[in-house]
């Protein structure tokens, strides 16, 4: 594997020149022309082999993918500036993973009682701490400047936040935060959001096209013209045309074995750009979360600790002193889910490998006032009921902080292309995102993407040939021709179970090179199996077989990122922990991760972090 | 003694084939804590890519996998193996919604029952500087019709919905409460008139059924039992008014 000296590409770059810089890595694509664009549904040429009918071809101004916050909030702005806009998802908006994000959304709104009035400037503070100084320090302002308008904004369209005494949006304590900024509607806070958005895109009749996937981006002239969709019940290949499309697809979580991620988090968008040439920034930056519930993986807020909840292990002893003697649970993720670790490691866990999350002390009305949910979750599913027994947990992976790369308007390199969302990188969350930013992170930059989306699409006189859409599909049939002929070895769901396990043991919360070596082989193993793998069912309508099979490709290109990055990076950094290199350095590695994906194998390049006003410091809590 | 392997008869559906509905037995070697998804989801691994189901966050907030397990309205990812080991578990899809594929769905029309409650806030004017002052009380009134998941469940055991299928529904009137009882939403008398009929708070027959089976405990009921007493003093107060009217105070 070659990959480009890091010192020649740490240039001090703004991120539009960045954005430009990458762009030209883009190859230039076929000439377009064509006619007006409007919503139509029309039949261009005769598909051949295993499609019946005739290339079907939708248009829109704007395609969002993905109907998760980011999604929906990236639509409803695009909407506003008078655009056609429609979504597309693989499941319904409200089945999204956002759904289940609980403990709350920051805001330096100043509502609860505190000595000094918070800032946004604490916030972005904290947050560039917590992201242990590799966040873009431009982004992060932007994000803490205006999370108080998103945040308001989302009241004043339904959300139900809970109150403080004077009626104001309450804020809790959360991990890594100088003051109780995350504002909580109890703790089911993305129900809550997600469930105000969809209602605000049914207000504005924004068309969801549910349960169709986008198999692949379309590309032509060296810009976006549209994605090659799956409607996954019909069984029909459909292109759809657009001036702008903004990926907000989520994250990659389920890449991990251990993951509080839904089981559809499998990063399929951010392979969609990977795939057209877009490289992926600091794809070895995943977050473990503390406090997942032993068993399934459930999440169990990082609200349970804010509100008061203690960590406990096998020796009762509240460990967390010798890991954020100051912070104590309260500690940034990075830090509590590595002290976790490191007690069921050194045996101080419970058998099974887990410790308590203990909330007895916090009473029963606190408990069923302010974590209803997580009473409820614990209860279901693991028979056990924190009013009256500790919840037993254990660290498991949660975020991921690496994806495509974006500027605060959320354009990717490749033009037409947007990303907002847990998807994107841009980067806000650095090293290790802080709880409450990643809810707060899809409300600003899903609306600065769909706002700056819209304008593009206004601008955009151009339409792209139909030829480019027919070329797509001749290859995606080609494609399918060749997964449907082949005899078929081997179950993809083995292939998909042997990355997970691989991915939690040996690039996981500790990291060192000899294990992150046997990954880097093993990837090249399974990559090789994987293309020797067949499909029973020949056919795409409800062929579950086949989308697993598609977004197995993606995870394990995915992977393979994750380990280079995490091989390459010679240091340790928020949730990058290397075990043989356990310091930051900020001298060599003050600098972001690009993979990009070629013929070779990933090559990684790097660019320079953004800093305006916050010197990179030692990190203690 | 129990067995480690769980037995399930699910009930297939293809409209492409003949016939298009069948039964099928599958079994399945059980894990520790493992739930009804979990055991579908091994099935569509190893044994069968064609069964066809919903499923997305595996812990009971996302409503994607309700389904009838022994004949009762669940979610799939809540409802743990270990229940089911006695005898032969019968999974099926849904009632009252038409099937499309095996154990998913038509929720077409669930869906359009929502968009006709206009499901959105319509805020009182308020400054875009600061949020609505409210009391916690208020959002704990609130909050317990907010928890719905839209999963389907309460439709698919509701006999007004059996008999009608243009009855708004447990899950659409509790919303309509839900944005009633908002202190932030100006519609008061509005989404009263919007479920004032027989297809609305009229048509339900208060078997409470969907409060029984929600798995997130709302009790749509109690939503339409108290919109059918505002309505009805509604009714009572401008019958007063215009009876008053009549007679003008000789004050």
């Amino acid at each position: 594997m070659k990959r480009l000296h890091r010192q020649e590409a740490r240039l001090p770059i703004a991120i539009n020149d960045r954005i430009l810089k990458l762009r030209s890595l883009i190859p230039p694509g076929r000439d377009s022309a064509g006619s007006t664009l409007h919503h139509y549904y029309n039949t261009v040429s005769k598909g051949g082999g295993i499609f019946r009918g005739d290339m079907e071809l939708l248009a829109h101004d704007i395609l969002i993918i993905g109907g998760g916050l980011a999604g929906l909030r990236a639509a409803i702005e695009a909407k506003k500036s008078g655009r056609d806009v429609a979504i597309l998802s693989k499941v319904h908006p409200l089945r999204s993973h956002s759904v289940a994000a609980q403990g709350g959304i920051n805001a330096a709104l100043g509502n609860a009682p505190t000595p000094t009035k918070d800032t946004w400037e604490n916030h972005a503070f904290d947050t560039i701490k917590g992201s242990d100084y590799l966040a873009d320090q431009d982004a992060v302002e932007i994000m803490c400047r205006e999370a108080m308008e998103r945040v308001i904004e989302m009241e004043h369209w339904g959300t139900l936040f809970s109150r403080t005494e004077d009626g104001k949006i309450a804020q809790r304590p959360f991990g890594g935060a100088g003051f109780p900024r995350a504002c909580y509607a109890a703790d089911r806070t993305g129900h809550n959001l997600l469930h105000t958005l969809y209602e605000q895109v049914i207000g504005l009749q924004i068309p969801v096209y549910e349960e169709w996937y986008a198999l692949s981006l379309v590309v032509g002239d060296g810009r976006c013209a549209g994605v090659l969709g799956l409607d996954f019940f019909e069984g029909r290949i459909i292109l759809i045309r657009a001036k702008a499309v903004v990926l907000a697809t989520g994250g990659y979580g389920r890449i991990y074995l251990r993951s509080t991620n839904a089981v559809i988090n499998t990063g399929s968008g951010c392979f969609l750009a990977y795939q057209a040439g877009v490289p992926l920034e600091d794809m070895e930056f995943v977050q473990f979360h503390p406090t997942s519930l032993f068993g399934t993986n459930i999440l169990i807020t990082e609200g349970a600790r804010g509100e008061g909840g203690y960590l406990i292990n096998a020796n009762g002893e509240r460990f967390m002193e010798r890991y954020a003697p100051h912070l104590m649970e309260l500690g940034p993720r990075d830090i509590v889910a590595r002290g976790t670790q490191t007690e069921i490691d050194q045996g101080r866990g419970f058998e099974g490998g887990y410790v308590h999350l203990d909330l007895r002390h916090l009473g029963r009305e606190k408990i069923m006032d302010r974590l209803p949910g997580i009473r409820q979750i614990a209860t279901d599913f693991a028979g056990v009921d924190p009013i009256s027994q500790p919840i037993p947990i254990q660290p498991a992976q949660h975020y991921s902080m690496g994806g495509i790369p974006t500027n605060a308007d959320g354009e990717t390199p490749l033009p037409g292309v947007f990303a907002a969302g847990e998807c994107a990188c841009v980067s806000v969350h650095g090293a290790n995102r802080l709880g409450g930013n990643s809810l707060l992170e899809t409300l600003v930059f899903g609306e600065r993407a769909g706002r700056k989306a819209a304008e593009q699409a206004g601008k955009e006189k151009k339409i792209p040939d139909k030829t480019i859409f027919q070329e797509r599909l001749r290859v995606f049939q080609a494609g399918l021709e060749e997964i449907f002929g082949r005899k078929g070895e081997e179950p993809s769901f083995l292939i998909r179970d042997e990355i997970k396990t691989l991915m939690t043991s040996q690039a996981g919360i500790f990291r060192g090179e000899s294990a992150l070596l046997g990954a880097r082989d093993k990837i090249q193993e399974l990559k090789k199996r994987f293309l020797k793998t067949g499909l029973k069912q020949k056919s795409l309508a409800f062929n579950s077989e086949f989308i697993q099979y598609w977004e197995l490709e993606g995870m394990l290109h995915l992977a393979e990122a994750i380990v280079e990055g995490a091989l390459a990076r010679k240091e340790s950094r928020g949730s990058h922990f290397r075990v043989d290199y356990p310091t930051r350095d900020d001298k060599h590695w003050l600098c972001h991760t690009l993979a990009f994906k070629t013929a070779e194998g990933v090559k990684l390049d790097y660019k320079k972090v953004s800093i305006t006003s916050y010197p990179p410091k030692e990190r203690s809590y | 003694m129990k067995s480690n392997l769980l037995t399930l008869k699910i009930n297939r559906f293809n409209e492409e084939k003949d016939p298009p509905q069948w039964i099928e037995t599958f079994q399945v070697e059980i894990r520790r804590g493992m739930n009804v998804l979990e055991a579908l989801l091994s099935i569509q691994d190893e044994q069968d890519g064609t069964l066809a189901f919903r499923y997305s966050c595996r812990g009971a907030v996302c409503g994607s996998c309700a389904m009838r397990v022994n004949g009762k309205d669940v979610l799939a990812c809540r409802t743990h193996v270990e229940d089911l080991l006695e005898k032969t578990a019968l999974i099926e899809p849904l009632r009252l919604f038409p099937v499309i594929r095996d154990l998913i769905v038509d929720m077409s029309t669930f869906f359009n029952h929502y968009r006709k409650i206009e499901p959105y806030l319509k805020g009182k004017p308020v400054s875009s500087q600061v949020e609505y002052l409210m009391e916690e009380e208020n959002r704990k009134e609130i909050d317990v019709y907010v928890n719905c998941i839209l999963c389907g469940i309460c439709f698919g055991t509701c006999p007004a919905f059996e008999k009608n299928s243009e009855f708004l529904g447990p899950a659409m009137l509790a919303k309509a409460y839900r944005f009633f009882v908002d202190p932030r939403d100006r519609r008061n008398e509005e989404i009263l008139e919007a479920v004032n009929r027989q297809q609305g708070v009229w048509g339900c027959k208060t078997v409470f059924n969907c409060v029984k089976v929600c798995p997130k405990q709302v009790p749509p009921t109690h939503a339409i039992a108290k919109m059918r007493g505002k309505i009805l003093r509604y009714k009572v107060a401008h019958l007063f008014s215009q009876f008053s009217s009549l007679f003008p105070s000789s004050s």
